[in-house]
Formats: C-alpha cells, sequence, structure tokens
C-alpha cells in the first residue's frame, strides 16, 4: 500500500504508529529534500534526527574541519575525527545512523554564487549557520525562492528558533532588520555557549522540519521562540510581516 | 549589583536603581517585559530598563506593544505605563566575515 520497504516499515515503525503521521507521513519523509547549512552545533542534532527520522534526501554544506574545542557540543564528530573535513566525518555518522538516507554532501562554503542553484534542489532549509553575513544570505535567498525555512541561534545560556515561510510569514529581517554592528554580538567562540543548548534548539529545528514535511502540527510561523537555559524557560515573541522589510516589504530594496 | 534592588512580590518584581536615578527623573512603571507583569522604577526610557535588568543592550533588539525597532539607541527610545515590551537577542554566530 506504501511505497516503503518491510525494513523500512520496522525501522519506522514508531512513527507510523503514530496516526499523525502513518506510512503516508513516512512516505512524506522518504520524499523530503532537506538542505541543512552547517554542520555544527545546531547542525549535529538536526543531522541526526533527520537522519534517524528517514528523511529521504539530506544535503549538507559545510566547510570547517573538526577542532577540538567543537566536541563539547558538536556531536556529530567524535574524538578521532580532529583535523578531518567536518562534511566527511558527518556524512560518515549519518551512513551509520541510517544507510538509507541519501547524502548530498557540499565541501565548500554558502556564497551569493552557489545559494540559488543549490537551493533549487531541496524544499526545506535547516539555518546552523555561525556568523550573521551568512544567516542574512540565507533569509533573503530563501525569501526570494519562497522556500520554507527553520532559522536557530544559540549564544551562551540562550537560543531561539523562528520557522520561516519564506515570502508569507515574518522573516528574519522582519524582526532584526539589519546584521548587528561588527564588534557588538559576540561568537559563541567568543561568548561561550553551553553545549547542551545547541542539542535543545538543534533538536527544536529538527522537530519543526519533520513537522513541515508531514504536515503535523502548526509550525512555529510568524512566532519566536527564545529559550533561556538559566530560567530553563521559554518566551514566545509574536513576529508579523514588517511592510518595511527589506527583503519581504512592500518595496523591498534588496532582490 | 551596586543599585538594584530586588523586590519580589507576587508575580512583579520592583526594580528600581537609585544610583542612576536623580531625584525627579524615576518613573513608576507597570511594565509586561518578557510576557510578566513587573513595577519598574526608575527613568521612562528603553537603556535605563534594559540595565536596571542587567539586560546587555548590546546583545538585544526589541519590540514595544507589537511594534519591532530595528534600532539600538535605546535611551532615545521611551517607555510608558502599561507597555508591552519583548527583549529580542541576537544569537547565531559572531561577526566573523566569510571570505
Ligand atoms: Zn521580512
Amino acid at each position: 500500500m506504501f511505497n516503503l520497504t518491510e525494513e523500512e516499515i520496522q525501522r519506522y515503525a514508531r512513527h507510523i504508529i503514530l496516526p499523525e503521521v502513518g506510512g503516508a507521513g513516512q512516505e512524506k519523509l522518504k520524499q523530503a529534500r532537506v538542505l541543512v547549512v552547517g554542520a555544527g552545533g545546531l547542525g549535529s542534532p538536526v543531522l541526526l534526527y533527520l537522519t534517524a527520522a528517514g528523511g529521504g534526501k539530506i544535503g549538507l554544506i559545510e566547510d570547517d574541519v573538526v577542532d577540538i574545542t567543537n566536541l563539547q557540543r558538536q556531536v556529530l564528530h567524535f574524538t578521532p575525527d580532529l583535523g578531518r573535513h567536518k562534511a566527511e566525518s558527518a556524512e560518515e555518522t549519518m551512513k551509520k545512523i541510517n544507510p538509507l538516507v541519501e547524502i548530498d554532501v557540499y565541501k565548500e562554503r554558502l556564497t551569493k554564487d552557489n545559494i540559488f542553484p543549490l537551493l533549487e534542489k531541496y524544499d526545506i532549509v535547516v539555518d546552523g549557520v555561525d556568523n550573521f553575513p551568512t544567516r542574512y544570505l540565507l533569509n533573503d535567498a530563501c525569501v526570494m525562492k519562497r522556500k520554507r525555512r527553520v532559522e536557530g541561534g544559540i549564544l551562551r545560556f540562550m537560543g531561539l528558533i523562528m520557522t520561516i515561510d519564506g515570502g508569507s510569514s515574518a522573516c528574519y529581517r522582519c524582526v532584526f532588520e539589519e546584521p548587528p554592528p561588527p564588534g557588538t554580538v559576540p561568537s559563541c567562540a567568543e561568548a561561550g555557549i553551553l553545549g547542551a543548548v545547541a542539542g535543545v534548539v538543534g533538536t527544536l529545528q529538527a522537530t519543526e522540519v519533520l513537522k513541515l514535511i508531514t504536515g503535523v502540527g502548526k509550525p512555529l510561523y510568524n512566532r519566536m521562540l527564545q529559550f533561556d537555559a538559566e530560567e530553563l524557560s521559554f518566551h514566545e515573541v509574536k513576529a508579523q510581516r514588517n511592510p518595511k522589510c527589506p527583503v519581504c516589504g512592500e518595496n523591498p530594496t534588496i532582490t | 549589583m551596586a543599585g538594584i534592588g530586588l523586590d519580589a512580590e507576587k508575580d512583579s518584581k520592583v526594580l528600581s536603581f537609585e544610583t542612576k536615578c536623580r531625584e525627579g527623573e524615576a518613573q513608576t512603571l507597570s511594565l509586561v517585559v518578557q510576557g510578566k507583569k513587573v513595577t519598574y522604577r526608575g527613568p521612562a526610557d528603553m537603556r535605563s530598563l534594559l540595565e536596571s535588568r542587567g539586560e546587555n543592550t548590546l546583545y538585544a533588539n526589541v519590540r514595544i506593544n507589537g511594534e519591532v525597532l530595528n534600532r539600538r539607541d535605546f535611551e532615545n527610545i521611551p517607555i510608558a505605563e502599561g507597555d508591552e515590551i519583548d527583549i529580542l537577542y541576537f544569537m547565531g554566530g559572531g561577526i566573523v566575515q566569510p571570505d
């Protein structure tokens, strides 16, 4: 009845038994095409869960090598992977988890030159980048191509997550119009990050992707969820399309 | 932090920081900050409110009564009785420029 093999039916039995997912939902996962940008702190849990869930085709773009300071939170990579390209190390771990998933590996940095051809190959994008210029590039391109994207960010003991239906729901620039001025917002390297916070936020991103693919529940559109590990609390902020947004507003200046 | 006193009441906090406030400048305002009702005592500008909470204003963007203010000159943003204020944090890496 469903286009799933006997092995797939067994492997994904705990999904299939969920009435909201079922065989039909698992088949959607098998057909899904998801691009994950970055195989670091956020990309690790995202890639682990998407792979385990049987998310059909997964694209992974990363241009860094595994450094010893990564291992405290980037759980895709192991101590023997030190010095290896993160894309290779990630692919190896993913194949061990689930050899049924198709993995496209791009050992490069996301730029304005490669982003559009790359986006054409995928339906959903996950942001696991570690710097603001790439984050804004990804936001703008996904809005222009009307891609659905799950945005995530972490710093110290805090995280944020927001799901964006490019061109329909509030985008990252609707909330944060311009990147912060250089020197004002530190990186995780400068300010630190509690490792498990990356796990919380990345796992929420993976949950959103699985929901988007299967159509289960209500995506985090027009809402930004802030996580505070010190208080162990979540604060939801309503976000609206900003008519003055430079990319999705009435008179976009970024085109 | 010197000069910042926290008196927890039931659901509200009284935030005062006398060292910053000259006599006459301070106001007492009922606000909703991050979804929680608070009573704030101090100058009626956003920077003073953020500083009274120990927030790092460098990281933050703010939303007042549903409108996101994409500006960082918090000292020039007035706050008023009843305002609902969300503090939005920039998170997501640093300032490292791609090559
Ligand atoms: Zn926008």
